[in-house]
């Protein structure tokens, strides 16, 4: 069950299990590093890029650098993760049969699979080919 | 845990700008991710959404990230200090403060693109 107090030692308390106190925690931790890295992000390709203008030549050139292969990537993994575990409170809270919720679980989690998957294929495993 | 007004509220936009966060991250994925399939492809789809609809959808997006960013750092207060849960209220009306701040240069960029096109 999902953790529902306010404070972390109410938190360590109500927490059915290591491992929902471990996603009460990572929610807080990767939230405060996803508040940054999205502002960067966001920065970079809406304001200091004209939005209009990003095309594959752009993305190329940008992932071509292990640097910021390595900062998106951070973002897909910590994005996915981070939303996946709020997409379960939510369903947790919504949809009250447990078959329903189960299945309801197994595809969300088949798609954030997938995606985390196919996102780092494309940043380590493509050639954008420039240099 | 929370009594209706301003808690209840910010609860209830923290999971929608959530679930909108989450909807986006999966189109931007499959998106960006079209690259490996060469550029016809990738600048074909990026085409796509680059029509004023989608900008429009983007400015939204923008306004659920830092909502959500800057409500999660309030909630994070809340959690680990002796007075956050006592001022809840006032630093929702801080979140907001500060949301106009970071959302303004958006606004004016993106806006401003979506008129200039």
């Amino acid at each position: 069950m999902a953790i529902k107090s306010r404070r972390f030692e109410e938190a360590r308390l109500e927490a059915s299990s290591n491992l929902e106190l471990f996603w009460w925690v990572f929610m807080r931790v990767s939230g405060v590093v996803l508040v940054f890295l999205l502002l960067g992000h966001m920065w970079m390709n809406a304001i200091l890029t004209d939005l209009n203008t990003i095309d594959y030549d752009y993305v190329a050139k940008r992932l071509s650098q292990t640097t910021w292969k390595l900062y998106d990537w951070l973002i897909l993994a910590l994005g996915l993760l981070h939303g996946a575990n709020g997409l379960r409170y939510v369903l947790d809270d919504w949809v009250r049969d447990p078959a329903k919720r189960f299945w309801t679980k197994v595809v969300a989690y088949g798609l954030i699979g997938f995606l985390f998957v196919y996102g780092s294929l494309s940043l380590f495993n493509h050639d954008f080919g420039v240099r | 845990m929370y009594r209706g007004r301003e808690g209840q509220w910010a609860f209830y936009l923290h999971r929608i700008s959530g679930l909108g966060i989450l909807v986006f991250l999966i189109l931007h994925i499959l998106n960006i991710g079209s690259a490996m399939w060469g550029p016809e492809v990738s600048n074909r789809l990026m085409k796509f959404y680059h029509q004023p609809v989608f900008q429009l959808g983007l400015l939204l997006l923008v306004a659920g990230v830092i909502y959500h960013g800057l409500n999660g750092l309030r909630i994070i207060l809340m959690d680990f200090t002796r007075f956050g849960v006592r001022y809840q209220r006032q630093l929702w009306y801080g979140v907001w403060g500060l949301f106009v701040l970071l959302y303004a240069p958006f606004v004016i960029k993106i806006l401003g693109g979506i008129l200039a096109h």
